[in-house]
């Protein structure tokens, strides 16, 4: 069955249009990431996934009812937020509980739904506490729990993780792939960063400024971009972009090659200096700054003695390289 | 100056009348607190919700009250609203109404500010989760602002405690009103005077200790630490 149906939805706030034509379907059990630069309106659109805002036009269709003009309470959804907005005054056990009991859930099944939760997130020893008493991430594990007890047709994330270090944004990324896989409902979530996108997604909805630019599982995006802009959004550190005549490309082209798709060589056709290198243990990665100013990065696996200064030829097999046109779309054909 | 406390205290009927009128204070302060606090939350929320006319009638009537001096509103309820609509009632009932009306204001003030300092997200999440707006202002936001607004409210209610000193120009037999009397017949203007401070800085103190253990044990996790 499925789960969320966006048919030509637009939303505009006064003359600004915020999104333009989204057409997209979430399948049940689907994790499906919106990704995109701030201000692209991937959380707006999660807004009106939700009900919190309308849609200008357009249609919203959530397990097969169209849920335009039916209120968040009625569209059987659930949503975490990025500021947690728990309730300050209740208890753990209380913010979870609190949308059942006004909902006239039994109370045995609320227990049974709590303790599963409980379970799940592994909240028991903060039941009782208050959410100043929590740290950010057992505050958000909170929220997710909060949602998760409500049982929703559509889990609806939004950048969840923004404000954990980077440590616990790694762990509870982990947790809420693990809870996918055990709830096996359909999730969206928003997020600007793309290792958040690359790991937890089936589906990547890539935005910007309010149009879709591309969707579709996370290795065809990477493999596969559609457009200049895909390409330099995923891919950590991002791809990078040369005048491809200078390469022997068609004029007026730009070539993109990712970062480890380039190697040092002793004859290379991209020729610099080393202008920066950051060792990152695991990874090296070297940027090269070409005779026309433009800074190349390679990554390097492994650490890589390399001193800043010198001089460095790189190189790359073309068929890792894509070719985009003056305006950003790939110049050539998808592989069959 | 010779002091005659002793005038004061050796004197039963003194003693007994300072603790009925301080009795009487304390109880017409707490219960006109609590009643003015339910009619602030109402005006509040007509405020804070822009109900239609309601919203606007809120605002007027804050206004009237807060702009207008206690013993006025006092004199108003106790004799000037008897003769219009022709009814008759105990010189306290008619303290009682007034010091509700006047803490209301006050009150409504307060809670409406604190209204406003609860976070648009706890709406949004309230909604996200399915809970209907009624619910999402008495569940999640009320308690908030009480809440985060409980120091503030707090010391309103001690403030019109020590105003309340006023209800004796109607002939209540409170605190201040007992004092009057016992110095009418002593003469010992300084000693019943000072006495009455001691006692009214008592009872506030008190006010403000119960008044503090309430917010701590209320609310236990948005008490600042």
């Amino acid at each position: 069955m499925t789960a969320l149906v966006l048919k030509d939805v637009c939303k505009s706030f006064g003359a600004v249009d915020v999104l333009r034509n989204i057409d997209l379907t979430v399948e049940d059990g689907e994790f499906v990431v919106f990704v995109g630069p701030s201000g692209c309106g991937k959380s707006t659109l999660l807004r009106v996934i939700a009900g919190l805002e309308d849609a200008t036009s357009g249609d919203v269709e959530i397990a097969g009812a169209r849920v335009n003009a039916v209120p968040p309470a009625k569209r059987g959804i659930a949503m975490v937020f990025q500021s947690y907005a728990l309730y300050p005054h209740l208890t753990v056990k209380e913010n979870m509980a609190l949308a059942l009991k006004q909902e006239g859930t039994p109370r045995d099944v609320i227990a049974a739904r709590v303790a599963e939760a409980t379970r799940m997130l592994e909240l028991g020893p903060y039941l009782d506490r208050r959410p100043a008493d929590l740290s950010g991430g057992q505050r958000q594990r909170v929220a997710i729990g909060r949602a998760v007890v409500r049982q929703p047709k559509l889990f609806l994330f939004d950048e969840p993780l923004s404000n954990l270090d980077a440590s616990l944004r790694m762990a509870t990324r982990i947790e809420i792939a693990a809870l996918h896989r055990s709830l096996s409902a359909a999730m969206i979530y928003v997020t600007h960063d793309q290792t958040e996108a690359m790991t937890l997604a089936d589906k990547i909805v890539v935005l910007r400024d309010g149009r879709v630019e591309q969707i579709g599982s996370p290795m065809e995006l990477y493999n596969n971009p559609a457009n200049r802009f895909v390409a330099g959004f995923l891919g950590a550190p991002a791809m990078n972009f040369l005048d491809a005549a200078t390469l022997g490309g068609p004029g007026g082209a730009t070539l993109g090659i990712r970062p480890e798709h380039l190697r040092v060589t002793d004859a290379g056709r991209i020729k610099g200096t080393v202008a920066h290198v950051e060792n990152l243990g695991g990874d090296t990665n070297i940027i090269v700054e070409t005779g026309a100013g433009e800074r190349v990065t390679v990554r390097v696996f492994g650490q890589y003695p390399c001193t800043v200064g010198r001089s460095a030829a790189l190189d790359f097999d073309d068929a890792d390289a894509f070719l985009f046109d003056a305006a950003g779309a790939r110049l050539v054909a998808e592989p069959a | 100056m010779e002091l005659r406390f002793f005038e004061i205290y050796r004197n039963p009927d003194y003693l007994w009348l300072l603790a009925e009128g301080a009795a009487l204070s304390a109880g017409l302060t707490v219960t006109a607190g609590l009643t003015g606090l339910c009619l602030a939350i109402l005006l509040a929320t007509a405020r804070f919700q822009n109900i239609p006319v309601l919203g606007h009638i809120a605002a007027g009537y804050v206004e009237f009250i807060r702009n207008t001096p206690l013993i006025v509103q006092l004199f108003f309820v106790a004799f000037g609203l008897p003769q219009l609509l022709g009814y008759s009632w105990p010189f306290w009932a008619h303290a009682l109404l007034a010091l509700t009306l006047n803490f209301s204001a006050y009150f409504s003030e307060i809670l409406r500010a604190g209204f406003s300092t609860v976070a648009q997200g706890q709406f949004e999440a309230a909604r996200a989760l399915g809970m209907r707006p009624f619910l999402i202002f008495r569940k999640i936001v009320l308690p908030q602002a009480i809440a985060r607004m409980f120091p503030s409210l707090s010391g309103q209610f001690v403030f019109l405690f020590l105003t309340t000193g006023v209800i004796a120009e109607i002939g209540v037999n409170d605190l201040t009103q007992a004092g009057k009397f016992i110095d009418s017949r002593t003469f010992r203007s300084f000693e019943v005077f000072l006495t009455l401070t001691m006692i009214y800085i008592a009872m506030s103190l008190t006010f403000k200790s119960a008044l503090a253990v309430a917010h701590t044990r209320l609310y236990p996790g948005m008490t600042a630490r």
